[in-house]
């Protein structure tokens, strides 16, 4: 362990900021810097030694910032003959963590690996003919059936990403916040049974969901019983090998901390589903500057009733269900304006295809392409905005709108659902604050938009409903303060009894014993 | 959230994984044939200026024939192979069209570079007329020449044309001499073998640009190999000068004459080497077929399966079976050269009697033909290694060589001419033994040389 100063809190980021930009590097940003009082260390973990730029300028109250090279171990000492027994001590370790392991088992190949972790690097634990041995040892014990290219190719990424996982140095810290489970995760629950300082883990999306549908849609894995007829129950194969594998380090992360926190109750499902206890659950989500859009006039009169899908115009967003509701709701709104606030450019295919559409559909007075807009100049005077994505995590545009009383017209999708027609345990419950659609459904979309812009009094209501709600539940004031309570709290939390090492089975101990009993005879 | 998901896909880039595989098909004949083509031209001449009655012309020709390859092979030798394997990345990429351009290239080079050696030769060094120190450097020049266009038939595998080239070169270039020896004495031998030389290397040539009718492109492209494989110039370069060093060494013996010329031989030890290398003739053809059918075959099969999702079950089955196609294929290449060398021993007393060869050299031939029945299981083996990609492994195994066949030598010379040979001999044997192990070690191991040790893709 290093002798620095320990942080506040050590901030545990896979693949994202300051090097990527997108929705959580922001978050991340924005975080550090509204809690200026704290002082925090990262730490990245990337897949190589590739230069990167830094995307965002990383403020001051950052002390530190680590790397992890997951797939680029330094290359550590050379190989030695007493590496086999190494193996053999790590082996169980990294069976069971690769069959969803639990905390313990991290511990033991953590305890395993400690006495040498200083001298240890890729030439040792994955390029010697020890690791070899390993590889094929673990190959004939999970799957013996599978194709070996990508067997070895696949465990040589696992290994190297846990490798390098289990060789970082932890910087000292009174809390280790980890933004997802993963290798991250993982590193959070090492730092954790190395420190015994507590864990925080906010997921944005569910790492181990995404791996799985990622996983699953893979084309660079080859299909062993491809084509075979599903009488019998497919055999485990190399994607249950990765899938259990991501869904052990959740299982190590959860175990870890002491609160498991995402950005809506939707994504709870799946984390119950990969072991957090519900105890530790805890929705926080996005806020938003309420004030600012509250604060954005109302232009009622003096315009044709208008509707608004916010976003970039790219098939994620199905902008062209959102053309065909338009083309619907004209029928009952002849004089309707159906707006499409959003750059255009990123998928130039995409767009041609939509406004192909409004050509076809005879809509070219209705739906209007404005491109990227400053959306303040715009929410005061539209009557309700729609999004038809096929995926999204917690937009919020809707926030936004909401705050500046336009309601949502929103298919089911992430935390559209909660955002617009209130929890289930909302206490007074507010009224919807708009509707929530099928995917891909015309039809519904224009249906919900009719019963908002034909019915004065439902919109007002609506219009009221939504801005009260993001009054109360998504003032990004109140929720940053949320976060602040919470790191105060789990700062101040005394260190967690150490993590036992997981005993072994009773048929291992039996084993062991018998073993011992013969050696002595 | 940018995750685990980019370096996932990387695991697509599979192909390195074949780009180890290719072709060393001919570095037995490139390395193994020229020397035979030597000897053969050697003793054709040496009957031809008997027959003549012009010795000192004959013992000029020797010479400058034996200098003249030796030293060729040598400076071209960490040429060759290097090209060899340029030439093969280059077939295996579908991007030929640098072939032609890269034969001028390489002719250029070791031209260029080896002026200044030629010249302090045959100008500056030994004392010969004119016409001799012209015809002399012609003769080198075209030899080279040859080895250098050898690397391109080996990839074009024909055989047929090279024989013939052979054949039809040799059996001009003695017509020549013939011809001209009356006239022009050791001046006309020597080029009059130079122009059977130049017919081949023309035909050859021809053959080459008839296969790769492209224009002359980046001529000097494959010098960036030499960095990246320098182990094949070590070794091309090692090999040649491990068959000659004893020969080498030899020189200096009590027994070696210095020629009126200036330049330095021990016929005794050298005829009688030379004509012991004959005898792995026949087991060439034989090592040919069983390195380019069966054991490529394997060799295939191997590489092939994995890429086609083999359990490590089956890699093992390949690799039992690849090891199974070598011990078989070493054995029957063992048993024939034993055959072979115990005839010739058994019929060396009659057939020396027959040349009028020196009895004394008796010795000398057998345990010469000893030496080259290991040394062409050695060059098998290094012919295996080569296929691996083994190559550190062949530069250790040929440097030893080197030093044995060197040290040995040089200690035979000490003990007097008794020994002769016995450094040859013993150095053949021991770098067989040595490269016999690291080939069953490293065979042993394929899998994993072929998935961490030797995988390019692999950090």
């Amino acid at each position: 362990m290093s002798t620095r100063a320990p942080a506040d809190i050590c901030m545990i980021l896979e693949g994202t900021y300051p090097y990527v930009a997108g929705g959580v590097s922001s978050w991340v940003h924005d975080m550090l810097r509204t809690h200026a009082d704290r002082s925090f260390h990262l730490v990245c973990l990337l897949p190589d030694r590739q230069e990167r730029q830094h995307r965002y300028t990383v403020p001051g109250n950052v002390v530190g910032i680590d790397h992890v090279y997951l797939q680029e171990i330094a290359p550590g000492s050379r190989p030695r003959p007493g590496d086999h027994r190494l193996f053999r001590r790590m082996e169980s370790g990294i069976t069971a963590m690769v069959r969803g392991g639990r905390l313990e088992d991290l511990a033991r190949l953590d305890a395993a690996l400690a006495p040498m972790r200083r001298r240890l690097g890729r030439r040792r634990l994955l390029n010697s003919a020890a690791a070899w041995q390993s590889i094929l040892r673990l190959y004939e014990r999970e799957l013996p059936e599978a194709s070996f290219l990508e067997f070895f190719w696949s465990w040589r990424s696992m290994m190297s990403s846990l490798f390098a996982v289990m060789l970082a140095d932890i910087p000292p810290a009174r809390l280790y916040h980890t933004i997802s489970t993963g290798y991250a995760g993982a590193l959070a629950a090492r730092a954790h049974i190395a420190t015994r300082r507590p864990v925080l883990v906010t997921e944005h999306g569910i790492y181990t969901n995404e791996r799985r549908i990622e996983i699953t849609m893979a084309n660079w894995l080859h299909e062993v019983n491809a084509g075979s007829l599903a009488l019998q129950r497919k055999k485990r194969d190399l994607r249950d090998l990765w899938i259990d594998s991501f869904t052990g380090y959740s299982h190590c992360t959860y175990s870890a901390a002491s609160r498991i926190i995402t950005l809506y109750g939707g994504n709870q499902d799946l984390q119950r589903r990969d072991g957090a206890p519900e105890d530790r659950l805890l929705v926080i989500p996005n806020g938003i500057d309420f004030d600012r859009f509250a604060a954005i006039p109302r232009v009622n009169g003096g315009r044709p009733p208008t509707i608004a899908l916010i976003g970039r115009v790219v098939p994620i967003k199905d902008v062209k269900t959102y053309i065909r509701a338009a083309g619907l709701l004209r029928r009952q709104i002849p004089d309707l304006q159906a707006l499409v606030l959003g750059p255009t450019e990123e998928d130039p295919a995409y767009d041609r295809e939509c406004r192909e559409l409004v050509a076809m559909l005879g809509l070219g007075e209705t739906v209007l392409f404005k491109g990227q807009v400053k959306l303040d100049d715009w929410l005061g005077r539209l009557d309700a905005i729609v999004l038809t994505s096929i995926s999204e995590a917690q937009p919020l545009v809707i926030l936004e709108a909401g705050a500046a009383g336009v309601p949502t017209v929103a298919t089911d999708v992430g935390a559209c659902r909660e955002m617009i027609l209130g929890p289930p345990d909302e206490t007074p419950a507010l009224g919807d604050g708009g509707a929530i659609t099928p995917l891909a459904n015309p039809q519904a979309t224009a249906a919900a938009l009719a019963g908002l812009l034909r019915s004065p009094e439902r919109l007002a209501e609506a219009s009221r409903a939504i801005r009260e709600r993001v009054r109360q539940r998504y003032n990004k004031r109140h929720l940053d303060r949320i976060y602040a309570d919470l790191y105060a709290e789990t700062m101040a939390l005394p260190d967690a009894a150490p993590v036992h090492l997981h005993t072994p089975r009773p048929a291992g101990f039996f084993a062991g014993w018998r073993q011992k009993r013969r050696g002595a005879a | 959230m940018a995750g685990i998901g980019f370096v996932l896909r990387r695991l697509t880039r599979q192909d390195d994984l074949t780009g180890v595989v290719v072709g060393y098909v001919y570095a037995a004949l490139v390395s193994s044939g020229p020397f035979l083509v030597t000897v053969i031209a050697m003793a054709a001449v040496g009957l031809l200026g008997d027959a003549a009655g012009e010795q000192p012309a004959v013992a000029t020709f020797r010479l400058v024939t034996i200098y003249n390859f030796a030293l060729s092979l040598v400076c071209c030798g960490p040429f060759l192979l290097v090209m060899t394997r340029y030439l093969a990345d280059r077939i295996y990429e579908h991007k030929v069209e640098e072939a032609p351009g890269m034969l001028i290239g390489a002719t250029a080079v070791t031209l260029g570079l080896q002026l200044p050696l030629v010249v302090w030769l045959y100008f500056i060094h030994a004392d010969m007329t004119l016409p001799e120190r012209l015809a002399a450097s012609v003769h080198y020049f075209l030899i080279c020449g040859i080895w250098l266009v050898s690397v391109f038939l080996s990839a074009l595998k024909d055989y047929r044309a090279i024989g013939y080239s052979f054949a039809g070169g040799m059996a001009l270039g003695f017509a020549a001499a013939h011809l001209l020896l009356p006239d022009f004495g050791a001046a006309g031998l020597i080029g009059g073998f130079a122009i059977g030389l130049a017919a081949i290397f023309f035909a050859l040539t021809l053959r080459v640009m008839v296969e790769y009718p492209y224009g002359i492109l980046r001529p000097f492209a494959f010098l960036r190999y030499f960095p990246r494989v320098w182990q094949l110039a070590v070794f091309g370069f090692a090999y040649n000068l491990t068959i000659w060093c004893d020969k080498l060494v030899l020189w200096l013996a009590p027994e070696a004459e210095t020629a009126a010329i200036g330049l330095v031989s021990n016929p005794a030890y050298d005829s009688a080497m030379f004509l012991a290398n004959l005898t792995t003739v026949p087991v060439l053809a034989v090592f040919i077929i069983a390195i380019e059918t069966e054991f490529f075959e394997r060799y295939q099969t191997f590489y092939r399966a994995i890429e086609q999702h083999a359990t490590y079950r089956e890699i093992r089955a390949n690799q039992a079976a690849i090891a199974r196609t070598l011990a078989t294929a070493g054995r029957s290449i063992l048993l024939l050269q034993c055959i072979v060398a115990a005839l010739a021993i058994l019929a060396s007393p009659a057939l020396f009697a027959a040349l009028g060869i020196d009895a004394r050299q008796l010795g000398i031939f057998r345990l010469g033909t000893l030496g080259s029945l290991f040394q062409i299981l050695f060059v098998f083996l290094t012919i295996v290694l080569a296929y691996f990609d083994l190559r550190m492994r062949l530069v250790q195994v040929t440097l030893l060589y080197l030093g044995l066949n060197a040290g040995l030598s040089w200690a035979s010379l000490a003990w007097g001419f008794a020994w002769y040979g016995y450094g040859f001999f013993l150095a053949s044997l021991l770098a067989f033994l040595a490269a016999l192990a690291v080939v069953i070690r490293e065979v042993g191991r394929l899998p994993f040389l072929t998935f961490v040790k030797n995988n390019a893709s692999i950090r």
